[in-house]
Formats: C-alpha cells, structure tokens, sequence
C-alpha cells in the first residue's frame, strides 16, 4: 500500500543558488547525477560574472575575444542577442544599472537544458531539475504520474499562488523578490511598475526563463505580449493581485 | 553562529499522500486474529543547504511509521508528525531573515504537502534551500 518515493535526490550549491536534481528512475544510477554536478560547475566556471577568471569576465574586459572564446559562450551570446531582438530588448545583457556583460539570465536555463540532456540520454524518464525556482520536468513524479508545480505567490512567502500540473514542460517565474528588484527594464535601467511576477512554461528552460524575464521588464504590457508566444504561455500577476492565464496555461484546477 | 528551529516552528502534524493506508487496515473483520501492530518513530534530518548570503538551513521531519499485518499481510503507513531543523546565519541581519522567513518557509511547506506539490517556481533560494532539506527528509522518511 505504501508509495515509497523511488529514485535519487541530490542538492548543489552551483551557480550561486541551490540546484536539486530529483530523479524518480530505478536504476538511472548515480553516475549521471555526478554528470550533471559536474556540468553545472563547468558552465559556472565559464559563464560566472562573479568569477574573475570565467570567460565572460575576460570578454567584458576585453582581454578574450568572442572568436576565441569557447564555442558554449559563442552559442549562448548569439542566442542572447536573438532573444534581445526577438523580444524588442527587453531581454537585455546589459540590462542591469553597471551595464557590465550579464549573460546568467540564459545560462541558468540552457544549463539546465543541458543537464536534462544528460539525465535523458542516460536512459532517465521521470525528473525534475530545479534551480533556484526554475524547473524543467519530464515524465512524472513516481509513483505519481505528473509532476505539480507551485507557484510562489509574489507578496506572501507562506502561499503559493497556483499549481502547474505537467509531464514534459520547462518552468520559469520572474519577480521582484527577497534578493532586490533584480530585473529591470533595459529602456529605463529602472524595475517594472505595476506587475509582481511572471510565470512562462514551455519546451525549453532558457528561452522560457528569458520569456519571463523579458515579460515581466516590460511591466502591465507584458501580459499581452505573452499571449502572443509560440509554443509558450503565460501566467502574470498584475500589482492588484489580478492573475492573467494565457489560453494553454496548465494551470491544475 | 548556529541556532534551533524548533522554537520557531512548533510543532505539526501533517499527512504524506501515503497516510490513508492505515484506513484500509482497519476494516478486517471480527472473524480473523487480532491485527498486530507495530508503531515507530524516527526523527530524519535532510543536508544542510546554502541559503544564499543569508546562511544555511538544515531541516529534519518526525515521521511515525506504523506497520500492520492482518492474516499475514504486512501493510506499512507513515505520518509527519513535526518538522524542526537547524540554521546558521553570519549577521544580526542575516538572523534578522531568517527568524523572519523560516516560520513563514514552514507554513508554505504544509500548503505544498497538502496540495502534493514538491516543487515550487519563482520562490526565493531561502526557500529553495528550505525545500531542497525538506524534500531530502522527506524522501528519507519514505524509507523509515
């Protein structure tokens, strides 16, 4: 009659943040969790803005140029620039008020994308990766058949304000909270006014993470410009504590 | 500096999804033995997890594990009876946080177990760091 929770469970301090890797497969092993750790450290040893010696750091001061540098960092600020495009600039490397090379807004997802890709192609079927309150999932949480995911209510830390119920689906949430209003509007270097957070589910973390970054930059529009998204979609809790759903949004009932 | 959780958060009872097993046990009927029953209870403590500047936290649940075997079927069923822990903090600003957000962090944890919600989006890493030692106690009080 028990329902013992199968699979492993790890967490790692990485990328400043804890990440927890929850894996539901018998049998997957801990060999490709000590796969993914080690990616993570490897991304944040390239990608860090905190790290001096990181790839990025010696981009931003010109010391590394772009062409030399490794073909993760090319891959990732080229898709930072289409996304900044694609998004009207509100997804903004240089958003923050230093204007210093920021491209962690990305490569949290993109390397929990590739930590996915790992956990998969060693056979694994049910997980889910959380770093720091951005997910991405598959299959279910065994022996449960989906995964339920709540999200942080934006203004009471006791609460959560909804529950995402999903199999196959990637999970960001953009606010304003406990660590400062750290997004802001590219346009006016200062934060949004009038929405408390921003919540895009869809294929892949990176993009859904820059897709809730770049809604919630653009303030009370951002709703609307969710709506218009392919393949993604959207909750935003408005200042008034209204909550906009896009059409596809699965939120559980 | 390091301190006990436990006068923060109190005490709390709250069911795993698994809780309702004991319900099915308890319909055999007057025909059959005495049913015999065996009730543990073991205190587990989840790692200890960075809470980003603010310190770390260490959270351990109470769960009571009942076994029962009726006509030689063993049927197991384990309760949260408390969850405590410890956490450290490196200023009087740091404790100031976390004596604020941890019983807040708990009351957010019960919600989450009520509604069968392990993960949770958009949350601070505070409270990632509490929920990732809560969900390894958890998942260790699974195999008590």
């Amino acid at each position: 009659m028990t329902t013992v929770r199968p699979g492993l469970l790890r967490i790692e301090h990485v990328m400043g943040m804890p990440v927890i890797v929850d894996v539901r497969d018998e049998g997957v092993g801990a060999g490709p969790i000590d796969e993914v750790v080690s990616w993570l450290h490897r991304v944040d040893q390239m990608f860090s803005t905190y790290k001096d010696d990181s790839e990025v750091c010696r981009i931003d001061r010109g010391e590394l140029v772009l062409l030399d540098a490794h073909p993760d960092v090319q891959w990732v600020l080229a898709r930072c620039e289409a996304l900044s495009r694609e998004t009207g600039g509100y997804f903004d490397l240089r958003a923050g008020p230093d204007s210093t090379l920021d491209p962690s807004g990305l490569v949290k997802g993109w390397a929990v994308d590739g930590a996915a890709a790992i956990l998969e192609a060693a056979g694994a079927t049910n997980f889910a990766i959380n770093a720091g309150g951005d997910i991405r999932l598959r299959g279910g949480a065994l022996p449960d058949d989906r995964w339920r995911v709540g999200i942080q209510h934006p203004l009471e830390r006791d609460r959560i304000a909804a529950v995402v119920e999903t199999r196959d689906l990637a999970v960001a949430t953009s606010g304003a909270y406990e660590r400062g209003e750290h997004v802001f509007d590219p346009h006016t270097h200062r934060p949004p006014v009038g929405v408390l957070s921003v919540t895009i589910v869809g294929p892949d973390l990176a993009t859904a993470d820059a897709y809730a970054t770049a809604a919630f930059a653009m303030g009370t529009r951002g709703a609307q410009w969710t709506a218009t998204l392919d393949g993604y979609e959207g909750m935003t809790i408005l200042g008034g504590g209204r909550v906009l759903l896009t059409q596809g949004f699965p939120a559980a009932g | 500096m390091r301190r006990a959780l436990a006068a923060t958060l109190g005490a709390a009872t709250i069911a795993l999804p698994t809780a309702n097993a004991v319900a099915a046990v308890e319909r055999s009927t007057a025909t059959v033995a005495a049913p015999k029953k065996i009730v543990v209870t073991k205190k587990v403590t989840g790692p200890s997890v960075d809470a980003d500047r603010w310190g770390t936290v260490q959270i351990n649940v109470t769960v009571r594990k009942t076994t029962t075997t009726v006509k030689g079927v063993r049927k197991v069923s384990r309760k949260i009876t408390d969850i405590g822990g410890t956490f450290s903090y490196h200023t009087d600003r740091s404790l100031y946080i976390m004596q604020q957000s941890l019983p807040q962090l708990r009351q957010q944890a019960l919600q989450s177990l009520s509604a069968n919600v392990s993960i949770v989006s958009g949350a601070t890493y505070t409270s990632q760091a509490f929920i990732g030692s809560l969900q390894q106690a958890l998942a260790m009080a699974n195999k008590v």
